[in-house]
């Protein structure tokens, strides 16, 4: 007992290191070093609130619904911190799109056609930047999932995986995120424009601590960024957006072009 | 997929290095005489060094300039030819032809199973009287993956001209022995060769490791796999933004985006702008086909569309039609966008030029 209490007593001596030497002795990933930062209306989705280095995120939706918007957007804040992105198999990318979401474009390299090399091409990427975004051609072989996976913890890059539905994917993902319903803003029969997109997106997955949450987001808002819904953030186990409560952020008024 | 075209120059003399070294000397001199005429002159092997046809064709007004002007300026016993892909263009210039785009499967078929370099493999598929890349190619693909594995199965997919690499094509320490030959130090820069330099003032160690990862993909896909997103003036969605090679000298200008341009439509933009736009039929509520009039109006109003023959989806939203001139200068076309909206929920940017209409992107 005694011995202990002089070993507490000769602690404080321990910590007067030089300042030069305390800095040395930091950890060299800091947890926040581990954790890759989301555009703030996505950071509920996230049980850290951003994207954790080494975990594989899969983002679901059918053809339409908002998933490539919500891909891209978990580039948009890491790419503008400098870390840098790739897109592995989006085969037209909306380069407008990404920039309006956010995505600083000389961070993010795109690899539309990479064929039957996809895998191939997301694991050569995988060591030399912060997220990957891939959408396989179909659904994933098992070897080729876990093998990227894999590789995204060892090398501490964030796998981001875009596919039609989540068993496309067939290690399932740290986090799984999927878009269901949606609706379309601002657009009539023969006016305005279309401004935003509002989505119900749920998560589940391993690193959700096992709670399914859902909320509704604008994928993408008026101008072109994703947000919440404007005043009341995630909802957990609401039914729906409500009717015409809130519109998209961004420019109102439909009045189509500028100029023709 | 899409084969990146490419020349390949081809010194059947210089393939052999020799006890002086000569023949590596000779050969800096041949990429470096044809980096004069391309700057994307790049070695693949000793002997062997290629080039992307698509430029320097435009620049001189044909492959057959190009490759008459090759011939002229590397001054070696060279052979050049031209195809998709780097395997195809490898024997296409061992023949001395240019091979028509689209057509690296045909002439590849006549060519022995022994030019992919795999001698186990070639022997097997003789013994099996698959003699002929193209007896190869017809074989079908999982059989060659299950029966002779994933190497076999990359051989194959070239093979069926649907792949340009192989493995083993590319020397990998050709850049090294090229710079002993030009009596540099070797090991200088043998970190990646620096695409970007001064890119944002200066490479940090996650830039150099990001250019590793983009040559290793470049390395497996070819140059214009790897691409940066630009954003530039413009009205049409296809016209906004252009995709550079990462590395090429495009890459490095400054991007101008934001410019405000008129006509453009308002954001939020479509994530997936085609680059072949598909066919699409719209019809209105009483089956008739939809029509853009002269003066950018429509004749009806949209109620069903089929995308490239497929089932028939409500439009139970749509916006426009926002009249598009342009190139009034050279060829008047009148041409009208819509946005719409299906009953799925899918919403399509339209274009229809008098009744024909294109998907043009979409919002996904």
């Amino acid at each position: 007992m005694f011995a202990f209490g002089q070993q507490k007593g000769a602690a404080p001596r321990s910590r007067e290191l030089p300042a030069g030497l305390a800095d040395r002795v930091r950890p060299t990933t800091p947890v926040a070093g581990r954790l890759l930062p989301v555009p703030a209306p996505l950071a509920p989705l996230f049980p850290d609130r951003a994207l954790r280095r080494g975990t594989t995120t899969t983002v679901a939706g059918l053809p339409g619904h908002g998933a490539t918007t919500l891909a891209l957007a978990l580039l948009a804040a890491a790419s503008q911190a400098g870390s840098w992105c790739a897109a592995v198999g989006l085969p037209d990318p909306g380069v407008v799109a990404a920039a309006e979401l956010g995505i600083d474009l000389r961070r993010v390299v795109f690899v539309p056609h990479p064929g039957s090399g996809w895998a191939e091409a997301a694991g050569d990427l995988l060591p030399g930047v912060d997220v990957v975004l891939v959408r396989p051609p179909g659904r994933a072989r098992q070897t080729a999932a876990r093998h990227l996976s894999a590789r995204a913890r060892e090398r501490q890059a964030a796998l981001v995986v875009l596919v039609d539905h989540v068993n496309e994917w067939p290690e399932g993902g740290d986090l799984a995120l999927s878009v269901g319903a949606i609706e379309w803003e601002g657009v009539g029969r023969g006016h305005g424009h279309l401004q935003g997109r509002r989505a119900e997106v749920r998560v589940s997955g391993r690193r959700s601590a096992g709670r399914a949450m859902e909320c509704t987001l604008w994928l993408p808002a008026g101008s072109g960024v994703v947000a919440a819904r404007a005043e009341d953030g995630p909802a957990e186990g609401e039914d729906g957006p409500a009717e015409g409560e809130d519109g998209p952020a961004g420019t109102g008024s439909g009045e189509g072009p500028e100029a023709a | 997929m899409e084969l990146e075209r490419l020349v390949v120059v081809w010194c059947p003399e210089l393939q052999q290095e020799g006890a002086r070294g000569e023949e590596a000397r000779r050969f800096v001199q041949v990429v470096a005489r044809a980096g004069e005429l391309c700057p994307w002159a790049h070695p693949i092997r000793l002997g062997v060094c290629a080039l992307p046809a698509r430029g320097p064709a435009r620049f001189f007004g044909g492959e057959e300039m190009v490759v008459s002007r090759l011939v002229e300026v590397v001054g070696e016993d060279a052979h050049v030819g031209v195809a998709d892909g780097l395997f195809a263009a490898v024997l296409a210039a061992r023949a001395r032809l240019i091979v028509p785009a689209g057509e690296v499967r045909q002439f590849l078929a006549p060519w022995s199973v022994a030019t992919l370099a795999r001698p186990e493999l070639a022997v097997t598929l003789q013994r099996l009287g698959v003699i002929t890349l193209g007896q190869f190619a017809a074989l079908p693909s999982p059989h060659v993956s299950d029966r002779f594995g994933a190497d076999a199965a990359a051989a194959h997919l070239v093979a069926r001209g649907e792949s340009g690499e192989l493995a083993g094509i590319r020397d990998r320490s050709i850049e090294r022995r090229l710079r002993v030959a030009r009596g540099e130090d070797p090991d200088l820069g043998s970190a990646p060769p620096p695409y970007q330099p001064g890119f944002f003032g200066g490479a940090s160690a996650a830039d150099t490791r990001a250019a590793l990862s983009f040559a290793r993909v470049q390395d497996r896909l070819g140059i214009e796999a790897v691409l940066l997103g630009r954003v530039q003036g413009g009205r049409d969605p296809a016209e906004q933004a252009t995709l550079v090679p990462w590395g090429s000298p495009e890459a490095g200008a400054v991007p101008t985006g934001g410019a405000p341009w008129p006509g453009r439509l308002p954001a939020p933009s479509p994530t997936a702008v085609l680059r072949v736009p598909r066919r699409v039929e719209v019809v209105d509520a009483a089956g008739l086909a939809l029509e853009v009039s002269g003066r950018g109006l429509l004749n009806g109003e949209p109620a069903r569309l089929s995308v490239e023959g497929g089932p028939w989806q409500d439009v139970t939203a749509w916006a426009g039609p926002w009249p598009v001139t342009e190139r009034w200068w050279s060829v008047r076309r009148r041409r009208a966008r819509v946005q719409a909206v299906t009953a799925d929920g899918v919403a399509r940017l339209l274009c229809a030029e008098r009744a024909q209409w294109w998907v043009e992107a979409l919002y996904d």
